[in-house]
């Protein structure tokens, strides 16, 4: 059994906003664009590192009461802004080694859905934030 | 200035300084901050830095 795990909790800002105790899922990730750098001579494929492709994907419950989810993003569409997420509340307000805060910064929304309804369900609606920035804060 | 008006971005009646990358068009449309029109008096030099 793994001796250090971690209970899904983490806290994030979109455009500066605090959303966290709206949003249900969070996935940061980066990609080093593998770039095929093999040559005649050998059998093998070897891969470097190209353009970086940072996104970052989320789902919040939708609300349109003031403060909330659809007065954060509306008018974030179609536009740039920063994100930052955390592993926890306390790592988003003092980042440290184990409790890292990333921030990706001029990432861009390309859509919301305006309306996101299933009988029975809370609304709930999913963003993508696509390419942007990426830095880690430690301290 | 910007003065925060949403508890989800800081404390209300307070400055807001917005970070790198921050959409402050969207924050005024979304009702989280004001612009005050004001700006911050720039720093006035005293006598012995004008000597300087």
């Amino acid at each position: 059994m793994a001796t250090s795990v971690l209970l899904s909790q983490p806290a994030l800002t979109i455009n500066s906003v605090n959303l966290t105790d709206q949003c249900t899922s969070a996935t940061l990730s980066s990609v080093f664009t593998a770039q095929n750098s093999s040559t005649f001579g050998s059998n093998d494929t070897f891969y470097v590192a190209g353009m970086t492709e940072n996104e970052f994907e989320c789902e919040l419950f939708m609300s349109y009461a003031a403060s909330e989810t659809w007065a954060t993003l509306s008018a974030l569409v179609g536009t740039q802004t920063t994100i930052t997420v955390a592993p926890t509340a306390a790592a988003l307000a003092a980042p440290s080694a184990t409790g890292p805060k990333f921030t990706l910064t001029n990432c861009y929304l390309e859509s919301v859905d305006l309306i996101s309804a299933s009988l029975g369900d809370l609304s709930s609606i999913s963003l993508v934030f696509q390419g942007g920035t990426l830095t880690t804060a430690t301290s | 200035m910007l003065k925060i008006v949403s508890p989800r971005l800081g404390t209300p009646g307070t400055e807001f300084v917005p970070g790198e990358g921050v959409n402050i068009e969207a924050l005024i449309a979304g009702g989280f901050v004001v612009d005050t029109g004001i700006d911050k008096p720039a720093k006035v030099k005293n006598n012995d830095e004008l000597k300087d």
